[in-house]
């Protein structure tokens, strides 16, 4: 297969990103990976992460370098900018940063394509605030660790332990229904 | 808490020697990024409104009845430069927030597992640091934490963007999980570079533990996640766990291809480091962590056997700039700088030594 980029040497990366529920692959060279990849622009500056250079290499490239494109840039930028902080669409990318939160709302039709390149989605998938969602990850990881403990001791024929491990896994996985350990 | 408490140069509990994986997975560390809806990011907030938000956080944290934690509050502003950069060094702090103008301020925990700051690139950065290798028992005394202030904070929160942060590339969980890995074996053998390769391919990023342009000072490096959306704070938490499980592997069989297959080089390597740190004279930062790295693989090993290991998890941060000068009592020039690191090494290995040998050895001084 041949890169999707330079179109010219062999692709041997895969980059697999599941947009709206789709997953898609693409497939480029080690050079054309190493370059485009974001992680590797991360390296040596603890968290700063150069978005805008990011988006000149992907992104910016095409829509922003020819002239007729700056121009429709600059009309966009006037209709949009954000009520929370004043930020127009063009300051983020030059930034890499937002604002505010309300940005998010405010770009949320151009967000997700710049979040698409440097995230595994484009919707959250984690905790909520105020919900039990994700909130026993030590509570899951003990249970599956002593369930492997329990499996070990079966094969060994450790029964006393294994029915001690059953009781423990039985405990646990009661805590999790009720909600488990988390402290008021 | 006084600030003395945190700046003392005793190991803080994060450095403590812990787990089975002990010898390769140094600490683990668990950050959380959080913003309060109605105000604008610390990039583009006024003095107003960073007062406010300081404010709030702090006296949410500082009211925390329930928890086993004491906190102190610490004005970034009104703390001296050195200070602060001993802040930095212990990882208490980043250098961002230590650099900042406007009201920004730090929350720490007595024991320096939890250090929340407020107004650095996010209103809040939960931050938790445990010894060893234990990122979802660490995960849960974060969890724990944030579940605590978002009941007194107004959390931005988003239903499809997640947890709304200043840069895109928090966003989503704001969950950064990071463990600190010990790869002498792999760094010898020269297999880093494709390992990095391929972490970055995974979505993790790989890095220093001693800040810019040092990325293998020491061969430490620091393994975090790079993904925030997208995926849930487990899935983060389980890749994380599982890219780190074969890193381990993999070195613990390049430590014993290189025993087996040239083990006098390896132990004059390992020997000649601790009789460098325990007699020179001039100690420039390279050299102290390349010697202490060589000298926890000796004691990893079983080839030093009169070195505890958490002497050198100490001296590993020890050897900044920042302890240096504080261990000096004033600020430096570089060339001086080398001069007391060398002496506060010596002490430090020495003093061991001298307990665990009958009679006392001949005193040493710069
Ligand atoms: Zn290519
Ligand atoms: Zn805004």
């Amino acid at each position: 297969m041949i890169c999707e980029h330079c179109k010219t040497n062999q692709a041997t990366v895969t980059v697999t990103q599941i947009i709206n529920g789709q997953k898609s692959e693409r497939h480029y060279c080690e050079v054309c990976a190493a370059q485009f990849h974001p992680f590797n622009v991360d390296f040596q500056n603890e968290e700063q992460f150069p978005l805008a250079q990011l988006v000149s290499n992907w992104f910016g490239l095409q829509i922003w370098k020819s002239e007729t494109n700056e121009k429709q840039q600059s009309n966009t930028q006037t209709t949009t900018s954000c009520p929370g902080c004043g930020f127009t669409f063009r300051q983020f990318l030059n930034e890499g940063k937002l604002g505010c939160p309300k940005c998010y709302e405010t770009f949320s039709s151009k967000l997700p394509q710049v979040l698409e390149k440097i995230q595994s989605g484009t919707k959250h998938n984690g905790k909520v605030p105020g919900s039990s969602k994700n909130n026993h990850l030590l509570l899951k990881k003990q249970i599956e660790t002593t369930r492997e403990q329990l499996q070990l001791a079966i094969v060994e024929e450790r029964f006393e332990d294994a029915a001690k491990l059953r009781d423990e896994i039985k405990e646990m996985e009661r805590k999790l229904e009720v909600g488990g350990v988390d402290t008021p | 808490m006084n600030l003395e408490h945190f700046l003392k140069s005793d190991g803080p509990s994060w450095l403590e020697v812990k787990g089975s994986d002990a010898d390769i997975v140094m600490s683990t560390r668990i950050r959380l990024a959080r913003n309060l809806v109605g105000y604008r990011f610390p990039l583009s907030f006024d003095e107003q409104e960073a007062k406010q938000i300081d404010q709030v956080v702090t006296q949410a944290l500082l009211n925390r009845k329930n928890g086993d934690h004491f906190f102190s509050h610490f004005t970034i502003k009104e703390m001296p430069a050195l200070q602060r950069q001993v802040l930095v060094e212990k990882h208490l702090i980043s250098p961002l927030l230590a650099k900042k103008e406007k009201s920004a301020s730090v929350v720490i925990s007595n024991d320096e597992s939890i250090s929340v700051m407020v107004n650095e690139e996010d209103h809040l950065r939960i931050q938790c640091l445990s010894p060893g290798f234990q990122l979802y028992e660490t995960y849960e005394l974060a969890n724990q934490l944030d579940r605590y202030l978002e009941k007194h904070i107004p959390y931005a929160f988003e239903e499809s963007f997640g947890y709304l942060t200043s840069c895109p590339t928090n966003v989503g969980t704001g969950l950064r999980a990071s463990v600190m890995v010990h790869l002498p074996a792999l760094t010898m053998s020269k297999q880093m570079k494709a390992i990095i390769q391929t972490l970055t391919r995974l979505g993790m990023v790989v890095r220093g533990i001693y800040g810019e342009g040092s990325e293998n000072l020491g061969n430490i490096y620091q393994i975090s996640n790079q993904i925030t959306l997208g995926k849930s704070e487990e899935e983060i938490l389980n890749d994380l766990q599982n890219v780190v499980e074969q890193i381990i592997q993999n070195e613990r069989n390049a430590r014993q291809l290189i025993m087996q297959q040239a083990p006098i080089a390896l132990e004059d390597r390992i020997q000649r480091s601790l009789g460098t740190l325990r007699y020179a004279r001039i100690m420039t930062s390279e050299e102290a962590a390349s010697c202490l790295s060589n000298v926890r693989l000796g004691i990893d090993l079983d080839i030093i056997k009169d070195v505890p290991l958490s002497i050198l998890n100490e001296c590993m941060i020890l050897i900044q700039q920042g302890f240096v000068q504080q261990y000096a009592g004033t600020t430096l020039q570089a060339t001086e700088r080398d001069l007391f690191r060398a002496k506060l090494l010596r002490e430090k290995l020495n003093a061991k030594t001298k307990n665990s040998v009958e009679k006392g050895e001949e005193k040493y001084d710069v």
